[in-house]
């Protein structure tokens, strides 16, 4: 336990933690506002959601959102198995795994965007 | 340390006072929202069967027990992100001192913006 406290690769994941969390509180609540106040009645019919995606700006900005929140969450799930008590090597695996689940996450996200926009 | 007592100490808050609190409802939060991520990236393929699917999923969503299910997810959002600047500060050292109060901060700032985000959501 002590020396993933002190190992600097565990360090670094606290700190991309820590940073994508501190962004996550800025995009998720534009994200929310956006969703849930701007357009009236609250929420966005098929053609606003088209009309919201097909802006250029705001594409970008759900594509980075997405990226954020994937790398937060997936560090989030990795520390919570970590807490469970694994071995060295199931670590390697699971950091393996949750790395390529990551990247099908947001490729998932994007090429639906991509599609639904067509 | 033994894997039993990693595993039970999740699960009795009592054993540790407010800090085992905010590890829980941080740990918990994080598991709900992580969950609710797969949920939201699956529901949204209704949109790929065009503007009936969506319209209808968007009347589904307007009743009171999906209201009941967004006022969760945003109490979720805000006690997992108000509660993670504040790790984020103690990780870095600044406020070491005064973490029990800075959760209970957390729990305020929470439930106020729950509060206020409700009623900007149902009144829109």
């Amino acid at each position: 336990m002590i020396n993933i406290m002190i190992n600097r690769k565990e360090q670094w994941s606290w700190m991309l933690q820590a940073l994508s969390g501190g962004l996550l509180v800025f995009l998720l609540g534009v994200h929310w506002i956006a969703q849930h106040y701007i357009v009236a009645g609250g929420l966005r019919t098929y053609q606003d959601v088209l009309n919201y995606l097909r802006t250029p700006a705001v594409f970008a900005l759900e594509v980075i959102f997405l990226i954020i929140v994937t790398v937060h969450a997936f560090l989030g799930l990795r520390a919570v198995l970590l807490d469970t008590g694994l071995s060295n090597q199931t670590i390697h695996r699971l950091n393996l795994v949750l790395l390529l689940l990551g990247f099908a996450t947001i490729w998932y996200g994007i090429s639906l965007v991509w599609s639904i926009l067509g | 340390m033994n894997k039993r007592v990693i595993r039970k100490s999740w699960f009795n808050p009592l054993s540790g006072g407010t800090g085992m609190w905010a590890f829980l409802i941080h740990r918990v939060s994080g598991l709900g929202l992580v969950g609710y991520l797969f949920l939201h990236l699956a529901v949204l393929n209704i949109l790929r069967g065009g503007p009936d699917r969506w319209d209808a999923f968007v009347a589904l969503v307007r009743s009171p027990i999906f209201i009941g299910l967004d006022a969760l997810l945003l109490a979720g959002v805000l006690l997992h992100g108000i509660n993670g600047l504040r790790l984020t500060m103690v990780g870095l050292g600044l406020g070491l001192r005064y973490q029990k109060q800075m959760f209970w901060l957390v729990l305020i700032l929470s439930g106020g913006l729950l509060g206020w985000g409700m009623i900007k959501f149902l009144t829109r």
